[in-house]
Protein backbone atom coordinates (compact mmCIF):
# COMPACT_ATOMS: atom_id res chain seq x y z
CA UNK A 1 0.00 0.00 0.00
CA UNK A 2 3.00 2.54 1.09
CA UNK A 3 4.49 1.40 -2.21
CA UNK A 4 1.43 2.01 -4.20
CA UNK A 5 1.04 5.47 -2.63
CA UNK A 6 4.86 6.42 -2.96
CA UNK A 7 4.50 5.48 -6.32
CA UNK A 8 1.51 7.73 -7.35
CA UNK A 9 3.09 10.97 -5.16
CA UNK A 10 6.30 10.17 -7.55
CA UNK A 11 4.21 10.12 -10.83
CA UNK A 12 2.32 13.05 -9.57
CA UNK A 13 5.86 14.91 -9.06
CA UNK A 14 6.83 13.69 -12.47
CA UNK A 15 3.79 16.37 -14.19
CA UNK A 16 4.48 19.18 -11.43
CA UNK A 17 7.51 21.92 -11.04
CA UNK A 18 6.90 24.42 -8.21
CA UNK A 19 4.10 22.00 -7.07
CA UNK A 20 2.02 23.42 -9.90
CA UNK A 21 0.93 20.87 -12.81
CA UNK A 22 3.29 21.76 -15.71
CA UNK A 23 0.73 22.58 -18.33
CA UNK A 24 -0.77 25.19 -16.15
CA UNK A 25 2.79 26.33 -15.61
CA UNK A 26 3.33 26.45 -19.42
CA UNK A 27 0.54 28.34 -19.82
CA UNK A 28 1.25 31.27 -17.34
CA UNK A 29 4.52 31.36 -19.30
CA UNK A 30 3.21 31.57 -22.71
CA UNK A 31 1.17 34.05 -21.35
CA UNK A 32 3.62 35.96 -19.56
CA UNK A 33 5.71 36.04 -23.36
CA UNK A 34 2.39 36.95 -25.00
CA UNK A 35 3.07 40.22 -23.36
CA UNK A 36 5.94 40.71 -25.37
CA UNK A 37 4.55 39.84 -28.32
CA UNK A 38 1.43 42.49 -27.84
CA UNK A 39 3.48 44.94 -26.17
CA UNK A 40 5.59 45.38 -29.13
CA UNK A 41 2.36 45.68 -31.01
CA UNK A 42 1.30 48.75 -28.51
CA UNK A 43 4.02 50.12 -28.59
CA UNK A 44 4.18 49.81 -32.83
CA UNK A 45 0.78 52.00 -32.46
CA UNK A 46 2.09 54.19 -29.99
CA UNK A 47 5.11 55.41 -32.08
CA UNK A 48 3.33 55.30 -35.67
CA UNK A 49 -0.53 55.77 -34.27
CA UNK A 50 -0.11 59.53 -35.25
CA UNK A 51 1.86 58.91 -38.37
CA UNK A 52 -0.71 59.90 -41.82
CA UNK A 53 2.31 60.42 -44.37
CA UNK A 54 0.03 63.05 -45.64
CA UNK A 55 -2.81 60.69 -45.77
CA UNK A 56 -5.95 61.98 -45.44
CA UNK A 57 -7.52 59.48 -43.06
CA UNK A 58 -6.35 58.43 -39.23
CA UNK A 59 -7.66 55.62 -36.99
CA UNK A 60 -7.49 58.02 -34.20
CA UNK A 61 -10.56 60.11 -36.48
CA UNK A 62 -12.85 57.11 -37.39
CA UNK A 63 -13.12 55.29 -34.23
CA UNK A 64 -16.64 54.55 -33.56
CA UNK A 65 -16.30 54.65 -29.91
CA UNK A 66 -20.19 53.73 -28.72
CA UNK A 67 -19.76 50.69 -30.80
CA UNK A 68 -16.66 49.66 -29.63
CA UNK A 69 -17.66 50.13 -25.98
CA UNK A 70 -20.48 47.81 -26.40
CA UNK A 71 -17.91 45.44 -28.18
CA UNK A 72 -15.42 45.53 -25.22
CA UNK A 73 -18.67 44.94 -22.80
CA UNK A 74 -19.40 42.04 -24.42
CA UNK A 75 -15.87 40.81 -24.40
CA UNK A 76 -16.04 41.47 -20.50
CA UNK A 77 -19.08 39.59 -20.14
CA UNK A 78 -17.47 36.26 -22.19
CA UNK A 79 -14.68 36.43 -18.98
CA UNK A 80 -18.26 36.26 -16.70
CA UNK A 81 -19.81 33.40 -18.17
CA UNK A 82 -15.77 31.61 -18.91
CA UNK A 83 -15.30 32.00 -15.23
CA UNK A 84 -18.74 30.21 -14.58
CA UNK A 85 -18.02 27.55 -16.94
CA UNK A 86 -14.71 26.46 -14.54
CA UNK A 87 -17.03 27.50 -11.22
CA UNK A 88 -20.11 25.02 -12.86
CA UNK A 89 -17.36 22.11 -13.75
CA UNK A 90 -15.74 22.89 -10.52
CA UNK A 91 -19.24 21.72 -8.15
CA UNK A 92 -20.11 19.05 -11.04
CA UNK A 93 -22.74 20.62 -13.01
CA UNK A 94 -22.14 19.40 -16.45
CA UNK A 95 -24.76 21.43 -17.91
CA UNK A 96 -23.53 24.00 -16.28
CA UNK A 97 -20.56 24.01 -18.14
CA UNK A 98 -21.84 23.34 -21.16
CA UNK A 99 -24.28 26.22 -21.36
CA UNK A 100 -21.28 29.02 -20.07
CA UNK A 101 -18.89 27.34 -22.48
CA UNK A 102 -21.41 28.00 -25.33
CA UNK A 103 -22.62 31.49 -24.01
CA UNK A 104 -18.39 32.37 -23.88
CA UNK A 105 -18.50 31.01 -27.15
CA UNK A 106 -20.94 33.36 -28.76
CA UNK A 107 -19.99 36.00 -26.62
CA UNK A 108 -16.68 35.55 -28.35
CA UNK A 109 -17.74 35.15 -32.04
CA UNK A 110 -20.26 38.41 -31.41
CA UNK A 111 -16.94 40.31 -30.63
CA UNK A 112 -15.32 38.74 -33.70
CA UNK A 113 -18.48 39.73 -35.36
CA UNK A 114 -17.94 43.60 -34.41
CA UNK A 115 -14.22 43.65 -35.58
CA UNK A 116 -15.20 42.60 -39.05
CA UNK A 117 -17.90 45.13 -39.35
CA UNK A 118 -15.14 47.51 -37.91
CA UNK A 119 -12.62 46.57 -40.08
CA UNK A 120 -15.67 46.69 -43.81
CA UNK A 121 -16.43 50.32 -42.29
CA UNK A 122 -12.83 51.27 -41.87
CA UNK A 123 -11.38 49.44 -45.52
CA UNK A 124 -14.44 50.06 -47.63
CA UNK A 125 -16.75 53.12 -46.19
CA UNK A 126 -13.59 55.25 -44.51
CA UNK A 127 -11.06 54.27 -47.01
CA UNK A 128 -8.43 53.11 -44.39
CA UNK A 129 -6.43 50.22 -45.37
CA UNK A 130 -3.71 48.46 -44.14
CA UNK A 131 -1.12 50.16 -46.66
CA UNK A 132 -3.10 53.68 -46.15
CA UNK A 133 -0.08 54.80 -43.44
CA UNK A 134 2.04 53.81 -40.94
CA UNK A 135 -0.65 54.43 -38.49
CA UNK A 136 -3.39 52.26 -40.21
CA UNK A 137 -0.33 49.72 -40.39
CA UNK A 138 0.00 49.78 -36.61
CA UNK A 139 -3.86 49.38 -35.87
CA UNK A 140 -4.76 46.58 -38.41
CA UNK A 141 -1.78 44.61 -37.04
CA UNK A 142 -2.75 45.23 -33.43
CA UNK A 143 -5.92 44.73 -33.45
CA UNK A 144 -6.02 42.10 -36.58
CA UNK A 145 -3.46 40.16 -33.67
CA UNK A 146 -5.58 40.20 -31.25
CA UNK A 147 -8.86 38.89 -33.49
CA UNK A 148 -6.63 36.18 -34.47
CA UNK A 149 -6.16 35.07 -31.07
CA UNK A 150 -10.01 35.72 -30.15
CA UNK A 151 -10.42 33.20 -32.80
CA UNK A 152 -8.19 30.85 -31.90
CA UNK A 153 -10.21 30.86 -28.63
CA UNK A 154 -13.76 30.83 -29.73
CA UNK A 155 -12.16 27.27 -31.87
CA UNK A 156 -10.81 25.74 -28.63
CA UNK A 157 -14.52 27.26 -26.80
CA UNK A 158 -16.57 25.01 -28.73
CA UNK A 159 -13.83 22.36 -28.95
CA UNK A 160 -14.67 21.96 -25.49
CA UNK A 161 -18.02 22.20 -25.52
CA UNK A 162 -18.11 19.55 -28.07
CA UNK A 163 -16.21 17.24 -26.16
CA UNK A 164 -18.71 17.71 -23.25
CA UNK A 165 -22.03 17.61 -25.25
CA UNK A 166 -20.10 13.95 -27.06
CA UNK A 167 -18.74 12.44 -23.63
CA UNK A 168 -21.69 13.60 -21.94
CA UNK A 169 -19.33 15.52 -19.54
CA UNK A 170 -15.90 16.83 -18.86
CA UNK A 171 -13.60 14.23 -16.68
CA UNK A 172 -11.23 15.99 -14.59
CA UNK A 173 -8.32 15.43 -16.71
CA UNK A 174 -10.61 17.76 -19.35
CA UNK A 175 -11.22 20.12 -16.26
CA UNK A 176 -7.58 21.26 -16.69
CA UNK A 177 -8.40 21.38 -20.39
CA UNK A 178 -10.90 23.98 -19.63
CA UNK A 179 -8.66 26.09 -16.64
CA UNK A 180 -5.92 26.42 -19.65
CA UNK A 181 -8.68 27.56 -21.86
CA UNK A 182 -9.92 29.87 -19.90
CA UNK A 183 -6.88 31.27 -18.74
CA UNK A 184 -5.93 31.87 -22.15
CA UNK A 185 -9.55 33.76 -22.71
CA UNK A 186 -9.37 35.76 -19.84
CA UNK A 187 -5.68 36.95 -21.10
CA UNK A 188 -7.41 37.78 -24.35
CA UNK A 189 -9.60 40.19 -22.32
CA UNK A 190 -7.25 41.84 -20.17
CA UNK A 191 -5.13 42.95 -23.69
CA UNK A 192 -8.68 44.30 -24.87
CA UNK A 193 -8.62 46.53 -21.54
CA UNK A 194 -5.24 47.77 -22.77
CA UNK A 195 -6.29 48.36 -26.40
CA UNK A 196 -9.62 49.52 -25.57
CA UNK A 197 -8.39 52.25 -23.43
CA UNK A 198 -4.69 52.77 -25.23
CA UNK A 199 -5.60 52.65 -28.29
CA UNK A 200 -9.33 54.24 -28.60
CA UNK A 201 -10.11 56.56 -25.81
CA UNK A 202 -6.46 57.86 -25.24
CA UNK A 203 -5.46 57.67 -29.18
CA UNK A 204 -8.74 59.91 -29.87
CA UNK A 205 -8.08 62.77 -27.51
CA UNK B 1 0.40 36.41 -1.62
CA UNK B 2 0.75 34.70 1.56
CA UNK B 3 0.14 30.90 2.16
CA UNK B 4 -3.77 31.72 3.90
CA UNK B 5 -4.60 33.54 0.18
CA UNK B 6 -3.22 30.76 -1.36
CA UNK B 7 -5.81 28.66 0.69
CA UNK B 8 -8.52 31.13 0.44
CA UNK B 9 -12.10 29.93 -0.80
CA UNK B 10 -12.47 30.69 -4.68
CA UNK B 11 -15.08 32.73 -4.95
CA UNK B 12 -19.08 32.26 -5.35
CA UNK B 13 -21.13 32.62 -8.27
CA UNK B 14 -22.87 35.71 -6.69
CA UNK B 15 -19.22 37.43 -6.35
CA UNK B 16 -18.33 36.77 -9.65
CA UNK B 17 -21.49 38.50 -11.08
CA UNK B 18 -20.71 41.38 -8.79
CA UNK B 19 -17.31 41.62 -9.92
CA UNK B 20 -18.43 41.88 -13.12
CA UNK B 21 -21.09 44.46 -12.31
CA UNK B 22 -17.71 46.43 -10.89
CA UNK B 23 -15.92 45.83 -14.61
CA UNK B 24 -18.93 47.15 -16.43
CA UNK B 25 -19.30 50.40 -14.43
CA UNK B 26 -15.37 51.02 -15.03
CA UNK B 27 -15.45 50.61 -18.36
CA UNK B 28 -19.19 52.79 -18.43
CA UNK B 29 -17.20 55.62 -16.35
CA UNK B 30 -13.94 55.06 -18.91
CA UNK B 31 -16.02 55.97 -22.04
CA UNK B 32 -18.13 58.67 -19.89
CA UNK B 33 -14.72 60.15 -18.76
CA UNK B 34 -14.16 59.80 -22.63
CA UNK B 35 -16.89 62.11 -23.84
CA UNK B 36 -16.57 64.42 -20.28
CA UNK B 37 -13.17 65.85 -21.64
CA UNK B 38 -15.15 67.27 -24.82
CA UNK B 39 -17.27 69.36 -22.66
CA UNK B 40 -15.24 69.52 -19.77
CA UNK B 41 -11.60 70.76 -19.56
CA UNK B 42 -9.81 68.16 -17.49
CA UNK B 43 -6.70 69.39 -17.16
CA UNK B 44 -4.85 66.66 -18.23
CA UNK B 45 -5.99 64.17 -16.13
CA UNK B 46 -8.12 62.32 -18.17
CA UNK B 47 -5.58 60.49 -19.69
CA UNK B 48 -3.78 59.61 -16.52
CA UNK B 49 -7.26 58.56 -14.86
CA UNK B 50 -7.82 56.44 -18.26
CA UNK B 51 -4.74 54.47 -17.44
CA UNK B 52 -5.29 54.18 -14.30
CA UNK B 53 -8.90 52.68 -14.65
CA UNK B 54 -7.54 50.20 -17.40
CA UNK B 55 -5.12 49.03 -14.43
CA UNK B 56 -7.48 48.17 -12.22
CA UNK B 57 -9.72 46.29 -14.25
CA UNK B 58 -6.72 44.98 -15.53
CA UNK B 59 -5.34 43.74 -12.08
CA UNK B 60 -9.44 42.72 -11.36
CA UNK B 61 -9.37 40.48 -13.92
CA UNK B 62 -5.76 38.43 -13.26
CA UNK B 63 -7.02 38.32 -9.86
CA UNK B 64 -10.12 36.92 -9.31
CA UNK B 65 -11.23 35.29 -12.91
CA UNK B 66 -7.66 34.18 -13.70
CA UNK B 67 -7.44 33.09 -9.44
CA UNK B 68 -3.95 34.78 -9.59
CA UNK B 69 -4.46 35.63 -6.47
CA UNK B 70 -5.36 32.12 -5.29
CA UNK B 71 -3.08 30.27 -6.76
CA UNK B 72 0.76 29.80 -5.61
CA UNK B 73 2.90 33.31 -5.43
CA UNK B 74 5.43 31.36 -7.95
CA UNK B 75 2.82 31.64 -10.50
CA UNK B 76 2.26 36.06 -9.33
CA UNK B 77 5.95 36.26 -10.30
CA UNK B 78 6.57 34.61 -13.63
CA UNK B 79 3.87 36.40 -14.88
CA UNK B 80 4.43 39.73 -13.27
CA UNK B 81 7.76 39.59 -14.62
CA UNK B 82 6.93 39.21 -18.28
CA UNK B 83 4.52 42.52 -17.48
CA UNK B 84 7.48 44.31 -16.07
CA UNK B 85 10.33 42.88 -18.74
CA UNK B 86 7.61 44.59 -21.48
CA UNK B 87 6.37 47.19 -19.82
CA UNK B 88 9.80 48.51 -19.26
CA UNK B 89 11.12 47.16 -22.39
CA UNK B 90 8.62 49.00 -24.36
CA UNK B 91 8.61 51.83 -22.04
CA UNK B 92 12.38 52.35 -23.12
CA UNK B 93 11.45 52.27 -26.82
CA UNK B 94 8.97 54.81 -26.19
CA UNK B 95 10.88 56.97 -24.37
CA UNK B 96 13.84 56.93 -26.44
CA UNK B 97 11.20 58.01 -29.87
CA UNK B 98 10.02 61.01 -27.62
CA UNK B 99 13.47 62.23 -26.41
CA UNK B 100 13.90 62.10 -30.42
CA UNK B 101 10.68 64.11 -30.88
CA UNK B 102 11.94 66.82 -28.32
CA UNK B 103 15.74 66.92 -29.91
CA UNK B 104 14.72 67.18 -33.30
Amino acid sequence: MAETVATADTHAADHESFGIDNRKLGMWLFLSSEFLFFGALITNYLVYGGDTFGATVVPREVYDIPFTSVSSFVLLMSSLTMVLAHHALTTGDQNGTRTWLLATAMLGSIFLGGQVFEFYEFINVQGMTLTTNPASSAFFMLTGFHGAHVAIGVIMLLSLFGMAKRQGGLSQQHGMNLELVGLYWHFVDIIWIVIFTVVYLLGAV
Amino acid sequence: MTDEAHHAPHPTTGQYVKIAILLAIVTAFEVALFYLDDAVDMGGWDGPLLIALSFFKFVVVIGWFMHLRFEKPVLTRFFAGGFLLALSLYGIVVGSFLVGLITR
